[in-house]
């Protein structure tokens, strides 16, 4: 098999208008591996995208793909677009309305001057891939969104590329579809082995069907990781508050021992918690903890006591169908907890495990 | 997955293709901007010049502009325009607004039907209509004699600047209406069923929401009406010259055309200054559509329109814009039907004791067959050209990285601002600065058709853009992302999917340069008359039999072009085209 290659993006830098669109973006990609590009809209993770796809050109930086360089702003070099070997889903598929499936898939070895038998036997093998065959000889509109979808894909492997770029190729299905889809394009990613790059705004999609992600803010790479990273670890409170549920507490570093700091509250409690680091006492810190890493027992039981468990009082509780949701207060602490099972009671004790804390400021 | 599926496509080849992308894009930049505003240079330079430009020699000076300034005539001719323009702006502005609120927020009856017949003078041949008005209410004409006769009432003299003015008000009626409408169809309706709810009378709700809300529309066409009638040169050459009612238009025609050595620095510093206003006012056009955008509503999508219930009012409305739309439009048309069939036209005896083929025979032979055939031929060639270019220029404005893409679309809408005459001014002098393909440009019809296509070229880019814009830019991405360059990407993907709009294009393009004259009147030479030259020549000999014989084939072929279009090709000429401008 072909070697998929690896990505490099380096330092770049896009200015729309007084608005720095990238201020910075750099990160590799394995060859092979799924790379997701997750944030809020307009953080810049689309614009890095076009700008690997070459519809984008960067004030600064440089993109180099499998040893080739497409993009340096040092030395004035631009590959244009068509000549970059690139397979895109747009958002919107983007599939040739005028052309039927057939027409769409057989466009890009056109361009290459494939022979009509090649091509022939090209397109129907690669939409046999999408599970499309029988659509051959359909128009787009004849096709439900799922479909087209597939189409798009099917497009953007007919020709081989080197490496897959998805812009949100998920946003414009229905929530079951979509759930589908992505193990779809997961499981044929990992098959054919295509370095993959993949822009979206759902902190579900990147989770499930990452092997590293980067979160992006207003331009920047907020942090790059492994989902468990980057879900378990944020390095700072965007992250943390962007990926899931968090509850943020603040206070002052009271100790700092090997692998522990005691932060004190703002009411005088002390929380330990798992962490290297290098604070000085009296140092102002926030700590994010996930809802679910919480425990939360009822005021009479006996199983959490000592360090890093307060009593609260339960403020409101949610079902929500797989988990119930506790917005708890404790002093003047306002913490939410997920649990499997209802706890009875007005009061409450919660217990935050310090191997669950991760320190965001 | 096995390899072989995967290496199966060739590798992309990179042939480099000459010319490259960038060389077409710049390549078109430089044609469409040199054809539109090169022909003013050389009108300006006429104008700083002491004699014309084919004596050679010569010095700067602006004595041309002082000697124009001087003359009492000039300033008389004037006042009567901007007395002529603003009269016909009000009235227009006026009368389409209201049409525009009737059909898209009312019960009107027929208001669909209205919609389209108050469109119809646009593409009607313009001369044709005024030479149509002429014959039945014009003095001594069939209506206004018989309305003398039978009811001694006298009827509007349209020898006056007020009865030109009403003639051109419903000719540049429908400008006002398109746009008026096209700002009613894109507001959300629900911005007026909020003010019903909150309490407001339809009445009220016109007044306080529905009229506020076009304000930038009213401003809009009434700016370009202002300007298309400061030099409108059809009304006032054929119905003020013979009263002595000059106009800035024709002073400078006459001066061209009459004068026993024609003062040509005098006409171009005219014209100069004439291109000068109408720049202005269309630069004031494009602020006021810049400060459009606060008057967009977001939520446009609101499927039905609401309508404003007018009771007891829909049928005496109705019965009104009928009988406006019969006596505008009709009526004239009839008129000169009927004209072509007889021997001279009068109440006084019935029409089939003066019946005649003479009229459409006299088509078949000289000048007239020579000027049919020419315009046939300059509709069809230059309605296929001009497609072809726009549609070109068109995608390196909206489809291109080209640095000076931006300035394409204000330079082809330039032209609808720029009276007739000053771009057939413009095209003498430029086909006379450029040596041999200049003069062979002058000999031949050629120079006409170029004129014609650069005078009409903003309707091609008016009807393509809105097409263009709802292609979705992903699409020619996606062309991009699998290989295919910017040529191949918009001739496989982007210009099929424009297709109706190039066919549109075509049909207008087509109507319009078979029934435009003004530009040609100073390029025409014995031996290269178009239609409508030809139909004002006459015309000003005294001579209207055959003059309405050939009003009639344009409008005949008008109406069967426009009808193969709407119903083959689908168009529809609606107010979301001009609302782009």
């Amino acid at each position: 098999m072909r070697r998929a290659p690896d990505i490099a993006v380096e330092s770049l830098v896009k200015q729309f208008g007084a608005q720095r669109a990238l201020d910075n973006v750099s990160f590799r990609v394995a060859e092979g591996e799924l790379f997701t590009l997750l944030g809020p809209s307009g953080c810049g993770k689309s614009t890095t995208l076009m700008s690997i796809a070459g519809f984008q050109t960067p004030e600064d930086g440089r993109i180099e793909v499998g040893g080739d360089v497409f993009f340096d702003a040092a030395r004035r070099l631009s590959v244009p677009a068509e000549r970059r070997n690139l397979g895109i889903v747009f958002q919107s598929y983007a599939v040739w309305p005028h052309m039927t499936v057939f027409q769409n898939l057989a466009f890009p070895l056109k361009v290459r001057k494939t022979k009509r038998g090649a091509i022939h036997e090209r397109v129907l093998e690669v939409l046999d891939l999408v599970e499309m065959g029988d659509y051959a000889a359909r128009y787009p509109h004849q096709l439900s969104g799922g479909q087209q979808q597939r189409v798009a894909l099917a497009r953007a492997l007919v020709y081989s590329p080197s490496v897959l770029l998805l812009d949100e190729p998920f946003s414009n299905l229905d929530a079951k579809l979509r759930e589908r889809a992505r193990a779809w394009v997961k499981e044929l990613q990992i098959r054919l082995g295509l370095t993959t790059i993949f822009v979206t705004h759902d902190q579900d999609e990147a989770l499930s069907m990452s092997d590293r992600v980067a979160v992006m803010s207003s331009g920047e790479i907020q942090q790059i990781g492994t989902p468990e990273a980057i879900y378990r670890r944020p390095s700072n409170r965007f992250v943390a508050e962007f990926v899931g549920r968090v509850n943020l507490l603040s206070g002052t570093v009271a100790a700092a021992e090997r692998g522990r700091v005691a932060l004190e509250l703002a009411d005088g409690r002390k929380l330990w918690v798992d962490a290297e680091h290098t604070a000085t006492p009296n140092a102002q810190l926030t700590l994010a903890v996930r809802p679910e890493a919480l425990r939360v027992e009822a005021a009479d039981a006996s199983t959490l006591n000592g360090s890093n468990t307060l009593e609260a009082r339960v403020e409101s509780v949610a079902f929500l169908g797989d988990h119930y949701q506790y917005e708890l207060r404790a002093g003047d602490l306002a913490l939410t907890a997920q649990t499997a099972r209802a706890v009875a009671g007005e009061r409450v004790k919660v217990h935050i495990p310090a191997d669950a804390c991760a320190i965001v400021d | 997955m096995t390899s072989t599926v995967y290496e199966a496509a060739a590798p992309l080849r990179r042939k480099r293709s000459l010319p490259t992308a960038g060389t077409l894009q710049w390549l078109t930049w430089i044609v469409v901007v040199g054809l539109i505003l090169g022909p003013f240079i050389p009108l300006l330079y006429a104008s700083v010049r002491d004699r014309p430009l084919y004596e050679g020699g010569g010095v700067f000076t602006l004595s041309a502009y002082g000697d124009l300034f001087a003359d009492p005539a000039f300033w008389r001719a004037a006042r009567h325009t901007l007395e002529y323009a603003a009269l016909t702006t009000a009235m227009s502005v006026v009368a389409g607004a209201a049409v525009a609120i009737l059909v898209a927020r009312t019960d009107l009856p027929g208001r669909k039907l209205f919609g389209r017949l108050t469109l119809l003078p646009l593409l009607l041949p313009s001369l044709g209509l005024v030479l149509g008005w002429i014959v039945v209410w014009g003095p001594g004409g069939y209506l206004s004699s018989l309305v003398q006769q039978h009811l001694h009432l006298g009827t509007l003299d349209i020898n006056t600047i007020p009865g030109m003015s009403v003639i051109e008000a419903t000719r540049l009626l429908p400008v006002a209406y398109m746009t008026c409408e096209a700002a009613l169809a894109r507001a959300d309706s629900s911005l007026e069923d909020a003010a019903r709810s909150a309490g407001a009378t339809p009445l009220r709700v016109l007044r306080n929401v529905t009229v506020p809300m076009l304000r930038p529309a009213l401003l809009n066409s009434g700016t370009l009406i202002f300007t298309l009638s400061l030099a409108s040169l059809g009304i006032p050459l054929l119905l003020g010259t013979p009263h002595n009612i000059q106009f800035v238009s024709t002073y400078l025609y006459l001066q061209w055309t009459n004068a026993a050595t024609p003062d040509s620095p005098l006409v171009s510093a005219g014209a100069t200054l004439l291109l000068g206003v109408a720049t202005l006012l269309l630069l004031l056009r494009n602020r006021l559509l810049g400060a459009e955008a606060r008057y967009v509503s977001v939520a446009g999508k609101a499927g039905r329109t609401a309508l404003l219930s007018l009771r007891a009012w829909r049928w005496p409305l109705a019965v009104l814009i009928a009988l406006y739309l019969l006596f505008s439009t009709v009526v004239p048309v009839l008129g000169l039907a009927l004209m072509s069939f007889v021997a001279f036209l009068t109440p006084l005896v019935a029409p089939w004791h003066l019946f005649t083929w003479s009229n459409w025979q006299l088509l078949g032979s000289g000048v007239y067959l020579r000027s049919i055939e020419h315009s046939a031929l300059l509709a069809l060639a230059g309605g296929i050209a001009t497609t072809a270019l726009v549609a070109l220029a068109t995608l390196v404005a909206h489809r291109s990285r080209l640095p000076v893409r931006r300035s394409l679309p204000f330079v082809m809408l330039y032209p609808r601002a720029i009276p007739g005459l000053i771009i057939g001014i413009g095209f003498f002098w430029a086909y006379l600065l450029t040596g041999a393909p200049g003069s062979w440009l002058r000999q031949g019809i050629w120079g006409i058709l170029l004129a014609f296509c650069i005078r009409n070229l903003p309707f091609a880019y008016v009807v393509m853009y809105p097409t263009m814009a709802r292609i979705g830019e992903e699409l020619d991405r996606a062309g991009r992302s699998v290989g295919a360059g910017w040529w191949r990407t918009c001739r496989s993907i982007v210009l099929p999917l424009l297709r109706p709009a190039l066919f549109a294009s075509f049909v207008l393009m087509f109507v319009e340069i078979l029934n435009d004259y003004d530009p040609a009147l100073f390029l025409v030479r014995p031996g290269t008359e178009v239609i409508g030259t030809t139909m004002l020549d006459t015309f000003l000999q005294g001579i209207v039999g055959p003059v309405a014989s050939l009003a009639m084939v344009q409008v005949g072929v008008t109406m069967i072009v426009l009808a193969i279009g709407t119903f083959v090709f689908k168009i529809r000429v609606t107010g979301g085209h001009e609302s782009d401008e």
